[in-house]
């Protein structure tokens, strides 16, 4: 079990930006298109909270620093893995996307339930909630490619 | 819970977000290039099992016996890990890394994992796998959140 503390780095992974470099443009589109007509804030905070939950070293910490960019507070992030306990700290907005992020990211636990869904569509027009749900989709695509080819976080 | 699913009406992320659906067609087709189009059904099935995506289960199974796949295959397919004899090394190592893939809740893709899909796929197949399976991932989570209808066969 002490294997698991040792830096997993012992097998070389494919560079898949390289060798699948179409992949990479199609991300790049998604992602431009998932971000149209969503706050900002709100985006990094879906993007942070799918990327705890999958377990994305990289994807963290790259919008962790974007998200402070953004002016995201150092609380909110602090506290962003326990949103549900934060009483008001989360904007209703954002705690009905969280929600959402949630449950379209474990999606292995269930579906999503109709009582997330139906919070989401009450805070959010129709447009805004396509949006917020094709965020959680693609961070959810950048989480798995970063995670399986063991993408290091630049050292700060 | 159960009694629940299908009883509310969810958007069409076709309608409304029309530049996500195309640039997730383009991460489709970038996805298939060079890979198997048979492995790549048995990938995007076993995705959608886990992910519980009835529109993407019920698409692909379809899109599966078209392409020849045995019901066998399609029947073992949750237990492909059970079922020796039955599924190619190739089909076997893309399989374990998609599991692994779709579940990164609960782990992280591990080095054995990868290392025997490293194995039996060149750098460029291998890539095109993990496109393969991320790329079923989003439309799992697409067809889940808005509940896409199911047609009847």
């Amino acid at each position: 079990m002490t294997q698991t503390l040792e830096p997993k780095t012992t097998v070389d992974r494919v560079q898949i930006y390289k060798t699948s470099p179409e992949l990479y443009d199609a991300m790049m589109v998604l992602s431009n298109a998932a971000a149209k007509d969503i706050d900002a804030e709100l985006g990094e905070l879906i993007k942070i909270r799918a990327s705890q939950i999958n377990h994305c070293a990289f994807c963290l910490d790259m919008h962790t620093r974007d998200a402070r960019k953004h002016g995201v507070s150092e609380q909110k992030l602090d506290v962003l893995a326990a949103w549900e306990e934060a009483g008001q700290l989360f904007t209703e907005r954002e705690r009905a996307a969280l929600a959402l992020t949630e449950a379209i990211t474990e999606l292995g636990n269930g579906h999503v339930p109709d009582d997330v869904y139906a919070s989401a569509a009450a805070v959010f027009n129709d447009r805004e909630l396509g949006q917020v749900i094709a965020m959680a989709v693609t961070i959810n695509a950048w989480n798995r490619i970063n995670v399986t080819i063991r993408l290091e976080p630049p050292r700060s | 819970m159960t009694a629940t699913v299908n009883k509310q009406r969810r958007i069409n992320l076709n309608r409304v977000s029309p530049e996500v659906y195309e640039a997730m067609v383009v991460l489709n087709t970038a996805a298939a290039k060079d890979l198997d189009p048979d492995l790549a059904e048995l990938i995007k099935i076993r995705a959608s099992q886990m992910n519980h995506c009835a529109f993407c289960i019920d698409m692909h199974t379809a899109d599966a016996r078209k392409r020849g796949i045995g019901d066998q295959k399609l029947a073992l397919l949750p237990a492909w890990e059970e079922a020796e004899g039955i599924f190619t090394e190739q089909e076997q190592a893309a399989l374990a890394l998609t599991e692994e893939m779709t579940d990164l809740t609960r782990r992280h893709v591990s080095d054995e994992v990868y290392a025997r899909a490293a194995a039996a796929f060149s750098e460029r197949e291998l890539g095109q796998v993990i496109a393969m399976a991320l790329t079923i991932n989003a439309w799992n989570r697409i067809g889940v959140t808005t509940r896409l209808p199911i047609p009847k066969r």
